[in-house]
């Protein structure tokens, strides 16, 4: 445990003095959502939507790049080989890079709620607030899987540029920015293909007081599973690679 | 983790070797990095495994440390194979100072790698002893090439370990720095620390080594004290002019180009004294030490 967290700290130390990924995954979104919203959204229906897909939006980009980037890099990484030589499990530094990850999720998703706040008449109550973080996770599971799976393949620098190809298009096709149903017609028809789509279909019902359908949990779990065993896959190749 | 070997196990240790190949192979896609070595590193000793680049001292290396598992044979590390996180508790690597974490400062650094072990070394001596006093709160990415070589090196030492494998230790550094850091393991030693040390310096295992074991392709070609193995690969060139060369004793090997000999020999002195006492006609003639990877071409004609 205490080796967990020295790990965690040293990572979460190093990760916040990177300005890169600090910008990137927490500060940008936010920047986004102040082009966007505050001049758009009137009513704290319409804000408490937004500011629930730009949520959606800020947490995956801190996890697909942080888990990515973070595993790519290490891949290729003569400190991660040292690492290997001192006397811990890899499952800890496994453990040590998901909590890691998820703090910055975490950080990037307060940051949005206060700028939601501060910026649209966004308002939601303890209830509401208890069903969006649980949407939150639902989603950010098989998004960061997919993080795990492009860190195992691609190469460090491959890594931010593959992560981006995922980025920016399952946002916009999974009605992030533009509501599902003001999508062009073909657009909606591939939204349905998207792990966002389905992110936002568990999100949007927690902060507008509406009533959750099981099949978009279901559909959550499928991509888990998928993206979960590509994971599975890389990381064994890798380590068959490196540590055999 | 907070493992420590028991004392009866420790106790049990005693006079064994601390670390273990046995019949070791080891092979990466067409190369044979390893090919049947054997070799144990006893409680106490400098064990310097010498050999040119491509050898197998980094495969060796990565097989003790935990990092590979060997195709066929042993390894053992204090007795338990050194894929077991326990089994690295007393041991202490370097890593490569090029990785280390550049946003991190030095004292972030050595907290985080001392949480892996249960006692480690107090963090002032370990920054005194390796000339680090005054660095810790600057960031690695900011330190000199000596520093990090410095920090890298003390990170072998920061778990109090008793067994440290250093890899090409000073390649790259200075005179002063390699001397001090010569000193460094010197003390180690002298306080009952078992070292492995890869160099592909015969002068670096002759300034520490008490054992030597050689490398090449693979396998283990030669095992011995510093002196017996410095007359086998310690080899110097002597070329001149000379038309005809009578036998000479103490000859490795002996080229001959349009009229220009070049010899292989440990001992250069006794070489050129024959062919004065013989008469040889020769002219132009130049002596010059030779590196180990060209002696070990001279000795086995195959790199």
């Amino acid at each position: 445990m205490n080796l967990i967290l020295a790990q965690y700290k040293a990572s979460v130390l190093s990760l916040s003095r990177n300005p890169g990924y600090f910008i990137g995954s927490i500060v940008f979104p936010a920047i986004f959502f102040l082009f966007f919203a505050p001049s758009s959204v009137k009513t704290p229906f319409e804000a408490n939507f937004v500011m629930g897909s730009f949520m959606i939006f800020a947490m995956m980009g801190a996890l697909l790049f942080g888990f990515a980037v973070g595993i790519a890099q290490d891949r290729a990484s003569p400190w991660a080989v040292y690492e290997r030589t001192l006397p811990g499990s890899p499952l800890t530094r496994l453990v040590s890079r998901i909590l890691n990850g998820f703090t910055f999720a975490i950080s990037a998703v307060i940051v949005m709620a206060v700028v939601a706040h501060l910026t649209t008449p966004a308002h939601l109550s303890l209830a509401a607030w208890g069903r969006l973080a649980l949407a939150l996770v639902a989603g950010a599971i098989p998004l960061s899987l997919l993080g795990f799976t492009i860190g195992y393949f691609a190469s460090p620098k491959g890594a931010g540029t593959l992560a981006q190809l995922f980025y920016l298009p399952l946002s916009f096709l999974g009605g992030l920015w533009v509501p599902p149903q003001n999508l062009p017609e073909v657009v909606q028809k591939i939204s349905q293909f998207t792990p966002t789509r389905h992110w936002g279909e568990v999100v949007w019902p927690a902060v507008t007081g509406q009533a959750w359908k099981a099949q978009d949990f279901l559909s959550l779990a499928v991509f888990t599973v998928i993206f979960g065993a590509l994971a599975i896959w890389g990381y064994r190749r890798d380590q068959g690679q490196r540590f055999s | 983790m907070t493992q420590t070997l028991s004392a009866p196990y420790t106790v049990a240790l005693e006079g064994r070797a601390v670390a273990r190949l046995d019949q070791v192979s080891k092979r990466f896609g067409q190369t044979q990095a390893l090919d049947g070595v054997s070799l144990e590193v006893r409680p106490g000793e400098l064990l310097a495994l010498l050999g040119p680049n491509g050898a197998g001292k980094s495969t060796a290396i990565s097989l003790l440390s935990g990092l590979r598992r060997p195709d066929s044979g042993t390894v053992q590390l204090f007795g338990l194979d050194p894929q077991e996180p326990k089994a690295r508790v007393s041991l202490g690597v370097t890593p490569q100072e090029t990785g280390l974490p550049g946003e991190l400062r030095v004292y972030e650094v050595l907290d985080y790698v001392q949480a892996y072990y249960p006692s480690p070394m107090p963090r002032a001596e370990l920054l005194g002893r390796f000339g680090l006093e005054g660095l810790e709160r600057r960031q690695c990415g900011g330190l000199s090439g000596g520093q990090k070589r410095c920090l890298a090196v003390a990170l072998a030492f920061a778990g109090n370990p008793k067994l440290v494998i250093l890899d090409e230790p000073t390649t790259g550094l200075d005179v002063e720095a390699r001397r001090s850091l010569w000193e460094g393991v010197r003390r180690y030693q002298a306080e009952g620390g078992t070292v492995l040390l890869t160099t592909h310096y015969l002068e670096e295992a002759e300034a520490l080594a008490s054992r030597v074991v050689v490398i090449d392709h693979g396998r283990v070609i030669a095992e011995g004290t510093v002196g017996e193995i410095k007359a086998r690969v310690g080899l110097r060139q002597v070329r001149f002019c000379a038309a005809e060369v009578p036998d000479l004793t103490g000859v490795s090997k002996l080229e001959r180009e349009n009229g220009t000999i070049t010899l292989y020999t440990p001992d250069s002195d006794a070489v050129v004294r024959q062919l004065v006492q013989k008469n040889v006609p020769f002219s132009d003639l130049e002596v010059q030490s030779v590196s180990l990877e060209e002696a070990f071409v001279a000795l086995t004609g195959s790199r």
